[in-house]
């Protein structure tokens, strides 16, 4: 409990094991908010969006857009407030790496907020955090208190007309405020449902004024960016994805955890050298190497370097980083089944294809599961999962229809063993 | 202006508008262009969920909806592709999967847009297996409305016109995801002025109107245009008949008076054209006083005779008349003739009220004030006084709007009358002080114009026939004219070339006869104040 | 009235926090359900009452997350993920296990009204799985035993 610390670590989490990192003393101690004061001191904007820009950066969030080219969106010349928003929905099945880094480096998160508005010149930031994360939550709040009292936020920060602050906000359970723009209508005070696009955020974001919104770890490379340089940055990783990133592993695997890796990394090399490999001596069935809503990989296609130029040739995604291992006993109807529940639990409803795609798609996966199913079933399920795709107002409803065709372009002959036998032929699975 | 391009065909559109909305404005959308779409209506604030109306653009990779997307100048829009064909398939069978196929049974079979997209852009068969969701069936929303929510497709409608319209916002979307229900706060109703509009912008059966539903299937309605004689707005409606009944108003578009609304009063209104208590044949002061059953001639001869005696004796000045603003511009034109034929000017109109609001409800509740006004009448209050003081021996009224509260006391005034000759629809107590009624047509069942509070002309025309014989009050009255022997009142009541020469009369009326105004109506010519 | 003055006066502070009093609203809910334990129509009224809002939009937003409750439930609400990765390490048998410990199906109250079980999706501990949340806790690493010692240990 707030005792996390990445197996493998690296500029992002170097110091976490230390305690009081997560403090203003600690933070500082290691050089903390040194970068903050160069870059409000002695830079411009403009100069600031150029470095970010030239270091490659992508967010961390999902989606993997350029962070520079983001905050260039926001408009420069302006009379209304301008926000940014940070998004620790963190809600991804697979993916725990936001809520370590507001436990045990707040500071680092503060510093790189710190630097993005000045680059944008937002005068407030909400940090959204996800409504079960109350003991993260709270550490941000901490330490967003002490970075205030220490006027590293509020008036004149660094002795300049730099101003910022930093609101915490909890959310209140809902996968799809991770959405930027349903993130926008919770933070609002309304239902997370994703806003239809145009108008986008950085014209119409929080409470109608100009925003951005990043993830946490995105905003968390960002000091060390500014610190060392985008050719540094650029050193680490592939040459489209520089950086390190942190993985977390989970499912079947011997050392399951976070770790922080060039991006690039093999998957095979994260999950047998980094994690230990599968408990029991049993073999790897499959992999979801980005979160639950990227699609699987066989066991036959773990040589892949963890890195979206490389995972999209294999029809799958980085996404947040989240690498859930299954092994050979793994059911991959029961999966579907796991899968399929969790997007129809979350879809906002709004969409037609989304609300109904979803629950449509685990009703028939559970029917297979129990025995019922019918070998057009497989037909229909993909066909559902392609309707779905690239229809609605947000990317919810793809995230729900990739696993599903994932777990059929590979699993294929699961489904259809429980189609032909009318029972579940995995014994050994893990339970429904 | 932007020129866009859809199916290859050019138009030019509207600045600043989505595409929907500019098609809708050049009044092509569904009307040649084909997008359907649900929860997308002119008048409601924009939604983007149901994903029907996605249509292929050229340069962009994806389909859009057409709702949300801007238009620019130079865009290719293409609304028949198989790509097109296929999203909107993918929709259909999507909204179907929870929706149940009770249609035999279902009140809005006939005139569903889920059974009418069905049909032209679904799958043909189902390929769901799965039970549907069971959830509330046949609820009182509140006084006017019955929800059945299985058979709603969540697409909001009815959710935004509460908040947008009335502003009253009753309804929610409760829950998330394939969960998430249309409902009213616990414990709370669906109440408002216009709340049964809900069932006209639900493009399913979820919400129908308590009073409509199940009293015939629509397929056997015949849809008349004509105009709400509530108020002094004229919504423009439809007129839902079959078997020479009314069974419903709903309200026809008209985006210069109603938009695509009317208020439940004013919808419930129909009612009154086969009440029971319509006058149905003349009737006679006898001797013994008391009202009896007269025929057409011996109404006219008396009342001709009544007229005819007064003024001889006193002057044609003793002779007066109260007009009606539920009579149509034709029908005052008619009475204008016949005082002046006969030489007199005394005559003022009796204009109820109610409460109005911000929405379309006016305090003026009647079709035809401004066209009363427009015709030369007055007040009623001066007439009253005439009466009270004893200077008016035959009194001519149109209609009861004499009993509206404002005009307090009138019945007794009337008694002061020698005599009151009535032209009415419905018996009222204003027979008391009448010695001559005679029958005429409610406006559901005549051809005319009204002219609404803003100086519009609009046309009604009869979607039924009284079921016993009665005449417009201006056929009445021209015979009225012609017993009397009147210049000008012989030969047959022509409606149509009354309303022309309205407008030789008085020239805010020229090009605005019931043939000119075309269905949505036009302005007074001139100063429409 | 069901909501306290010390709720009241809070909920006031945390609208001056936002440009917009309206996003203090799920600030507002947590605070009125950490006193009322859930959010009862009547509550939701008043909720309304201070952000000018209509009783049914805080309904609305009640109703679409998953923390927030319209119904009453045990003085502690326990909840053990059962997502992908913590299934495969067990969630389910771990689940299953505190059902007939507690005597109560998922999504039921022990009849002491102390526990109120369910399940959640994915809760942000996918590696130390299985898992589960007590009320704002989190336990991780959990065997059975160890999971019915926790419950046992609630007032």
């Amino acid at each position: 409990m707030g005792q996390r610390v990445p197996h493998v670590t690296g500029y992002l989490t170097e110091h976490f094991a230390d305690d009081a990192f997560g403090t203003l003393a600690g933070y500082r101690a290691r050089g903390g908010y040194e970068t903050a004061r160069r870059v409000v001191t002695g830079m411009s904007p403009a100069e600031v969006i150029e470095t970010v820009k030239a270091s490659g950066l992508q967010g961390r969030g999902g989606a993997g857009f350029s962070t520079g080219l983001k905050w260039s969106f926001m408009p420069a010349e302006t009379d209304r407030p301008k926000y940014l928003v940070c998004n620790a929905d963190e809600s991804e099945p697979g993916s725990f790496k936001d809520r370590i880094l507001l436990e045990r480096g707040p500071h680092q998160l503060i510093e790189g907020i710190l630097i993005a508005a000045f680059a944008t010149g937002a005068e407030k930031t909400f940090a959204y955090v996800r409504g079960e994360y109350a003991f993260p939550a709270d550490c941000l709040e901490r330490a967003v208190a002490e970075a205030r009292e220490a006027g590293l936020l509020g008036e004149r920060i660094f002795g300049t007309d730099f101003r910022h602050d930093i609101v915490v906000v909890r959310g209140a359970g809902a996968y799809i405020c991770g959405e930027e723009t349903g993130l926008l209508e919770s933070l609002e005070g309304k239902k997370g449902q994703p806003r239809k696009k145009p108008p986008f955020p950085a014209q119409f974001g929080a409470f109608g004024m100009p925003t951005t919104v990043n993830n946490v770890e995105t905003f968390c490379h960002v000091p060390h960016i500014l610190a060392r340089g985008p050719d540094w940055f650029r050193s680490i990783g592939t040459e489209k994805s520089p950086g390190h990133t942190l993985f977390g592993v989970s499912g079947h695997v011997v050392r399951p955890g976070l770790y922080e890796l060039p991006l690039g990394t093999r998957l095979d090399e994260i999950i047998f050298e980094h994690a230990g490999g599968v408990p029991d001596g049993k073999k790897v069935k499959g992999v979801i190497p980005g979160g639950m809503s990227m699609p699987i990989l066989p066991a036959g296609q773990l040589d892949v370097p963890m890195a979206n130029e490389y995972l999209r040739e294999r029809k799958t995604m980085l996404g947040t980083g989240g690498i859930i291992v299954m092994n050979e006993d793994t059911c991959m109807v029961r999966v579907a089944c796991v899968v399929t529940y969790f997007f129809r639990d979350e879809s906002c409803g709004q969409c037609t294809q989304c609300r109904e795609g979803t629950g449509w798609m685990n009703r028939i996966v559970e029917r297979i599961e129990r025995g019922g199913g019918e070998s057009e079933d497989l037909a229909v399920l993909l066909d559902v999962a392609g309707k779905m795709e690239g229809a609605t107002i947000c990317a919810f409803a793809d995230a729900a229809a990739w696993p599903v065709q994932g777990l059929l372009r590979h699993f294929r002959e699961d489904f259809e063993a429980h189609v032909r036998e009318r029972k579940c032929p995995f014994p050994a699975s893990f339970e429904l | 202006m932007p020129r866009i391009t859809v199916d290859g065909r050019d138009y030019e559109v509207p600045e600043g508008r989505t595409l929907l909305q500019a098609l809708d404005d050049l009044g092509v959308l569904m009307n040649g262009v084909e997008i359907p779409h649900y929860c997308w209506h002119p008048k409601l604030s924009i939604d983007g969920s149901c994903r029907l109306c996605q249509v292929e653009i050229e340069g962009q990779p994806k389909l859009q909806i057409a709702c949300n997307t801007p238009v620019q100048d130079g865009m290719v829009v293409y609304t028949r592709t198989e790509r097109v064909r296929r999203a909107r398939e993918g929709v259909m069978e999507l909204l179907l999967v929870n929706h149940p196929l009770d249609c035999p049974i279902c009140d809005q079979a006939g005139e569903c847009k889920l059974q009418d997209y069905a049909f032209e852009y679904g799958v043909p068969r189902s390929r769901t297996r799965e039970p549907r969701r069971a959830l509330k069936k046949r609820v009182d929303l509140g006084p006017t409305i019955v929800f059945d929510q299985e058979r709603c497709i969540l697409c909001r409608r009815c959710v935004r016109f509460c908040r947008e319209v009335p502003g009253t916002g009753e309804l929610g979307v409760f829950g998330r995801g394939d969960r998430s229900v249309v409902d009213v706060f616990p414990g709370e109703e669906l109440r408002n002025d216009y709340s049964m509009n809900v069932a006209d912008i639900c493009p399913v059966g979820a919400l129908t109107t308590r009073d409509f539903r199940f009293r015939i299937r629509v397929w056997f309605l015949k849809e008349i245009p004509g105009v709400c004689t509530g108020c002094s707005r004229g919504c423009n409606i439809h007129l839902g008949t079959a078997y020479n009944r009314v069974y419903r108003y709903t309200p026809r578009r008209n985006d210069e008076v109603n938009e695509t609304w009317i208020c439940d009063e004013g919808r419930l209104s129909y009612k009154a054209i086969g009440a029971p208590d319509r006058i149905r044949e003349p009737w006679l002061r006898s001797a013994r006083g008391v009202l009896e059953p007269a025929t057409e001639s011996d109404a006219l001869g008396r009342a001709a005779d009544r007229i005819r005696t007064a003024a001889e004796a006193h002057g044609p000045g003793v002779v007066a008349a109260l007009a009606s603003p539920h009579a149509t511009n034709e029908d005052l034109f008619v009475l204008r003739r016949l005082l002046a034929a006969l030489g007199t000017e005394v005559h003022g109109m009796a204009v109820p009220r109610g409460r109005g609001d911000e929405i379309l409800l006016r305090e003026e509740r009647a079709p035809n004030v401004a066209g009363g006004r427009a015709l030369g009448f007055g007040e009623a209050e001066p007439v009253l006084d005439r009466i009270r003081g004893g200077g008016v021996s035959v009194l001519l009224v149109l209609g009861h709007d004499l009993l509206d509260p404002r005009y307090e006391g009138a019945l007794d005034a009337l008694r002061r009358c020698e005599s009151v000759i009535l032209l009415d629809t419905h018996h009222s107590e204003l027979e008391r002080a009448a010695e001559i009624v005679l029958p005429v047509r409610h406006a559901a069942e005549k051809l005319g114009t009204f002219t609404n509070f803003a100086g519009r002309v609009q046309r009604i025309e009869p979607a039924v026939e009284p079921p016993f014989l009665a005449l417009s009050d201006g056929e009445t009255l021209h015979r009225l004219g012609r017993t009397l022997g009147l210049a000008g009142f012989a030969g047959v009541y022509d409606v149509r070339a009354i309303s022309r020469a309205i407008g030789s009369e008085f020239p805010a009326f020229a090009g605005r006869d019931v043939d000119a105004v075309g269905p949505l109506g036009l302005p007074l010519a001139g100063d429409p104040a | 009235m069901v909501i306290s003055e010390a709720v009241r006066e809070r909920i006031e502070a945390a609208k001056a926090r936002f440009p917009q009093p309206r996003g203090a609203l799920l600030a507002a809910l947590h605070l009125v359900q950490e006193e009322l334990g859930h959010i009862p129509p009547e509550a939701e009224r008043e909720v309304a009452d201070l952000f000018g809002l209509r009783p049914v939009e805080v309904h609305e937003v009640v109703s679409f997350y998953n923390m927030f409750h319209s119904e009453s439930g045990g003085r502690h609400r326990v909840y053990v993920c059962t997502n992908l990765p913590c299934s495969l390490r067990g969630a389910r048998t771990l689940l299953r296990h505190l059902e007939s410990h507690l005597g109560i199906r998922c999504g039921q109250t022990t009849p002491d009204g102390r526990i109120t079980l369910g399940h959640e999706e994915c809760l942000g501990a996918c590696a130390y799985a299985p898992m589960m949340r007590v009320d704002r806790t989190y336990h991780e690493d959990l065997d059975p035993e160890r999971a019915v010692r926790i419950l046992d240990e609630l007032e």
